[in-house]
């Protein structure tokens, strides 16, 4: 399979990028890892004039710490993010999602930044950012914006990011004691998998250490995007977490899957793994908030 | 090893093994020639439509382009696998059958242009309706495929063996099963890639990633018109074929016109997701067989009726259709047996054969229902089977003849291996064990087009210096590890060390050699292999018996050196007469014994080149039965697994944590072979077992063509393996050997099953064993 003609750019500085993405608007396309990019391109999905590559870009990789926030920079890679001590224990389901994220090669050079903007509903960090309460910081020519996940995707490939645009990071509340979050994915083989269903859960208690302060559930592969179960999120805050609280929030994750029949699996198949799924994400992430 | 033999039965390291782990080794696609074109596949977007108009006109005017053919520009002659059911041409001529059935082809000095070129040829089709399951294609006023074979009847096949009513009739228990595999890929890694270059003498060289240079070379000649003497086709290094590189293929033929048509080296390469569109990989097989048993487990009859989904064209499927019912014959006594065998066409790539070839889903069918028999019995699955087994030199009711089984020995190296006794019955919920045994043939008894060829010839030469020999061979290496096999069985034949032995293969110009399929190589071309390499001996001996003026019986070779028996015989004139031959080396013999080097050289001075030839050809075998010749073999490999597997009952997923494999190969020649043989065919049926389906849409597209969708088993999801590898001595078998390439995968599908059935106590009769799957079978269950 050949790669389209294109003209490769590799901007060493941020305002350069952004003015190579001004002046080609919507001709060009970002290049992170390329996991995504240059399979599509084989496959003729799109045939961009101009590829802009992030290598060069200083900073990009960086992982801060700053008033309570992580701050990801787009080009850190999953497998940077499964190893990394500080995200392992205050984003823990991103490490997770993200170290079963393809394979080692793959995870070598798949980016957040990447996985976040093509947005697939099944994405391996895209579910666990949303259960993390994590915001996209975007930046053009004509100024920068930060965009709650929640309000980012759009659809299967689709976000609110336009093509001048640049995801220049992602920003979550970093975890502490009385927090933590869990992940799941369910695929048919331990690896190379893309998920059949995968939850995200996050929850932080309260100082009483069993009453949920903040909860939030998100649902891969079971929208057009990777969604968060506002039932789940409410059958959760303010009550004390219990097994049997946490299986009622699961069933409520459940109702609110909106899965489809396709040769991977039924809707009704996913609707109950997705119960099974949500249920040991939310105990894997109590019992990490109990820990700390 | 300290056994009887020097160099076989022990751990070589493989001839290819650092050339492939450091990416020397040459594949098809490494080739450079000079001036070479790149081809490049119009295939038909439509699973069945009439072809009502071709116009190339826009691609020839492409710059850059220097061919474009269609069924105008090649002969019609028709091919295929089998001389009975030659039922496809180069292109399309009047109606395209499948997604990606050929309608034409291009040569540009470059892919893009070729490519490119392709969009630029414009087809008119008119859709015709079409059909993509048994089901469909069998209903009444149903499309049909092919005139000639009406109501998409591809074959079919009825055979009774014994008398099935007297059997039934003396049953206590009488079982249906019913079971379905899904179409399979060959999940091979490398992609097949074609070069046909065309000289001024008129002679064609193709270099292709087959499994069959012979094959192919007399479908090149036969489509092309060139004499088969003039064609030539070599095989470089093959990653993978497991069945689907058996036969020529479109880009063997469609390089090859274009070659002639151009004076120039073509180049063709199927992407992957083509791969999945010429398939010709593991069929859909809906099996039903009907059982009788003794209250004591004796299994006596068996009526067994199976459709196969075949696609659009026959590819192997005859040999298919037969073989999925003439090897239940074994490996359990039985004396009476009916098989209804109908392979079937729809509008889909053709199937034709993989590992385990038309075997596997009825095995998997058979030993699931013995498992579900067992229990109804109240016996031990392991306990039952030995009740039923055939032993050395018992012949089955449809006469295929066990002239070595230690299918016995088999089973109850897995029964300890295991530790089945401390586990069956006694895991928690969710865990079980299962096991399943097998057989398979260890090379087709005949070649697949009737005639009275020699199976393979092979040539050894000994190096005129001395010292060294060539082993000339047409066998397929494919990464199974023939060449290896093949180097081992010379060096031990003649008495020499492995390192003594250089060696070339899979080039038609080498000698007849049928390839790599039906687990023939070991067993057939390691017979001419033996037979050249004494043959060699026995001239070197027989010229250094008269050079030291005694008696050739006296003499023999071993590990390099030659052995003299009785009195002591002065050499050293012989030495001297050597060293003077390389007056100015310094490796002069000066050992105390005379070695093979200085006897192959006096030989050489005595004779000129020393030349051994060998070669095979199976004796008068069974059956004379219609189909008989689908299953007869000179001897037959066996196999017996334990798997130990646990479930997730709450989401229905599958980790199989153990396979314990006991394979019995007559005798190992590598060791690390056998045993890496084994793993791969545990990981090939445990793919086919849990994850792996073609999958079609309504319109006849496949939905999952690369192996991102399309999930063979990665290293994680093998299980932890213990391999015991049995050696019966087959006497039909070079130094004792016989195969293991496919036999070893016999068991693995419905050992899992047992061992799933086991954990969750449901039998699930259809394949793969997804969460889906399983947890639908969970909740059936339930229900009662
Ligand atoms: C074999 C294989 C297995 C895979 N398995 C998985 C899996 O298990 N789970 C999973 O979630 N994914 C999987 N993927 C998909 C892919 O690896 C991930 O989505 C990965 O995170 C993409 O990152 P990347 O850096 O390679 O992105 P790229 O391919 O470089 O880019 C992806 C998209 O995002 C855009 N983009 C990238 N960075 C930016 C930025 N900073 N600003 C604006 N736009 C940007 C690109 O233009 C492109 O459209 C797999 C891919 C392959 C090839």
């Amino acid at each position: 399979m050949l790669l389209p003609r294109f003209e490769y750019h590799r901007p060493a500085r941020l305002d350069e990028a952004l003015a190579i993405l001004a002046q080609h608007q919507g001709q060009a396309a970002v290049l992170a890892g390329g996991t995504d990019l240059l399979v599509g391109m084989k496959h003729k999905l799109m045939k961009p004039a101009h590829v802009v590559g992030l290598e060069a870009l200083e900073g990009f990789g960086q992982i801060q710490e700053q008033e309570g926030m992580l701050l990801l920079g787009p080009m850190l890679t999953a497998s940077a993010l499964a190893g990394e001590p500080g995200v392992r224990a205050r984003a823990t389901a991103l490490a997770l999602g993200a170290g079963v994220l393809g394979s080692p090669q793959v995870r070598n050079r798949a980016t957040v930044g990447g996985n976040v903007c093509n947005a697939r509903p099944a994405a391996d960090m895209c579910v666990p950012l949303l259960a993390l309460g994590a915001t996209a910081l975007l930046q053009s020519a004509h100024g920068a914006r930060e965009v709650p996940l929640s309000e980012f995707f759009l659809g299967p490939g689709r976000t609110v990011r336009t093509p001048g645009e640049l995801l220049c990071g992602v920003k979550l509340p970093a975890g502490g004691p009385g927090v933590g979050s869990g992940y799941q994915k369910l695929g048919l083989r331990q690896a190379l998998e893309i998920a059949l269903v995968n939850v995200a859960a996050f929850v932080a208690l309260e100082d009483d250490g069993q009453t949920v302060k903040t909860a939030r559930v998100a649902l891969g592969a079971v929208a057009p995007t990777p969604i968060l179960s506002p039932g789940a999120e409410a059958a959760l805050t303010g009550q004390v977490i219990s097994e049997e609280l946490i299986r009622q929030a699961a069933q409520a994750a459940a109702a609110d899957a909106r899965p489809i029949d396709d040769h991977r699996g039924s809707a009704d198949f996913r609707r109950q793994e997705v119960l099974v799924l949500t249920r040991r994400a939310l105990q894997q992430a109590w019992q990490a908030a109990r820990q700390d | 090893m300290g056994g009887k033999y020097d160099v076989i039965g022990g751990r070589a390291r493989r001839v290819d093994a650092v050339d492939k782990a450091t990416g020397k080794a040459i594949y098809a696609e490494d080739l450079r020639f000079v001036g070479e074109l790149h081809g490049a596949l119009l295939q038909s977007p439509l699973p069945h439509a009439r072809v009502l108009n071709i116009d190339t006109s826009r691609a020839l005017k492409l710059p850059g382009v220097k061919a474009v053919i269609t069924h105008k520009d090649v002969p019609a002659t028709r091919y295929g696998v089998s001389p009975a059911r030659y039922d496809e041409t180069v292109f399309a001529i009047d109606r395209v059958r499948y997604v990606g059935d050929e309608v034409a082809a291009v040569a540009a000095v470059d892919l893009e242009t070729a490519l490119e070129a392709i969009e630029l040829i414009k087809v008119d089709y008119e859709p015709l309706p079409h059909v993509l399951t048994v089901d469909e294609a069998l209903a009444p006023g149903a499309p049909q495929l092919h005139d000639e074979y009406p109501g998409n009847l591809c074959a079919e096949v009825h055979q009774e063996f014994g008398d099935l009513a007297a059997g039934f009739a003396q049953c206590d228990l009488i079982h249906e099963h019913k079971f379905v595999n899904k179409r399979q890929d060959g999940g091979f890694i490398e992609p097949q890639h074609s070069i046909a270059v065309y000289d001024h003498t008129g002679q064609l060289t193709l270099y292709s990633s087959t499994q069959v240079p012979h094959y192919v070379q007399r479908t090149l000649s036969m489509v092309t018109g060139v004499p088969i003497g003039k064609v030539r086709v070599v095989k470089p290094y093959v990653g993978g074929g497991f069945g689907p590189k058996a036969e020529a293929n479109p880009l063997d033929l469609c390089a090859s016109f274009l070659a002639m048509r151009t004076g120039k080296p073509v180049r063709m390469g199927y992407t992957r997701a083509q791969v999945f569109l010429h398939s010709r990989a593991r069929h859909q097989f809906f099996h039903t067989m009907k059982t009788g048993f003794k209250k004591d487990g004796t299994i006596v009859a068996l009526a067994h009726q199976c459709h196969l989904e075949g696609g659009a064209y026959s590819s192997f499927g005859i040999a298919t259709v037969y073989y999925a019912g003439s090897l239940l014959g074994g490996p359990y006594r039985m004396k009476h047996m009916s098989y209804d065998g109908y392979r079937v066409y729809t509008n889909k790539p053709a199937c034709g054969a993989q590992r385990g070839h038309g075997c596997v889903a009825a095995r998997a069918c058979f030993e699931q229902q013995l498992d579900i028999v067992a229990k109804q019995l109240d016996l031990d699955p392991i306990e039952m089977r030995l009740k039923n087994i055939m032993e050395n030199g018992d012949v089955t009711c449809n006469h295929m003849s066990m002239s070595s089984l230690g299918m016995k020995e088999c089973i109850q190296a897995v029964q300890t291996g295991s530790d089945w006794q401390e586990k069956r019955g006694k895991l928690p919920p969710g865990r079980g064990i299962g096991m399943a045994s097998g057989f398979f043939v260890s090379g087709a008894g005949y070649p697949i087009y009737r005639s009275d060829t020699f199976h393979c010839t092979v040539t050894i030469k000994v190096q005129e210096d001395g010292g060294t020999v060539l082993v000339k061979t047409g066998a397929a290496e494919i990464g199974q590890g023939s060449d290896t096999t093949m180097a081992m069985i010379a060096a031990e034949a003649i008495g020499i060390p492995l390192e003594a032995v250089r060696l070339v293969s899979g080039d038609t110009d080498y000698g007849v050699d049928l390839g790599a399929y039906s687990s023939r190589t070991t067993l057939m071309t390691g017979h001419a292999t033996k037979e050249a390499g004494l043959a060699v001996k026995e001239t070197v001996l027989t010229a250094l018996a008269q050079e030291l003026g005694i008696e050739r019986q006296r003499l023999d070779l071993k590990k390099g050196l030659v052995q003299i028996s009785g009195e002591p015989v002065d050499f050293s004139a012989l030495r001297t007469k050597y060293i003077k031959e390389h007056r100015g080396w310094t490796d002069h013999p000066d050992g105390e014994q005379l070695t093979f080097t200085e006897a192959a050289r006096v030989a050489f001075l005595k004779h000129g080149t020393i030349v051994g030839t060998g070669k095979y050809k199976p004796p008068v075998l069974g059956g004379l039965h219609k189909g008989a010749a689908v299953g007869t073999s000179p001897a037959y490999g066996c196999s017996a697994q334990v798997a130990e597997v646990s479930v997730d009952l709450e989401t229905g997923q599958i980790k199989v944590e153990r396979i314990t494999d006991a394979h019995d190969c007559g005798q190992a020649i590598n060791l690390t072979s056998v045993e890496a043989q084994m793993e791969g065919s545990v990981s090939m049926g445990l793919g086919e077992t849990m994850f792996e389906e073609v999958k079609f849409d309504k319109d006849g597209r496949v939905l999952n063509p690369s192996l991102g969708e399309y999930h063979i088993p990665t290293v994680l999801d093998m299980p932890e393996m213990k391999c015991i590898v049995v050696e019966t001595g087959e006497p039909n078998g070079p130094f004792g050997a016989k195969e293991v390439g496919e036999g070893a995968i016999m068991p693995t599908i419905p050992a899992i099953l047992n061992a799933v059935h086991d954990a969750i106590g449901v039998a699930i009769d259809e394949l793969p064993l997804t969460p889906e799957r399983v947890l639908k079978a969970l909740a059936q269950a339930k229900q009662g």
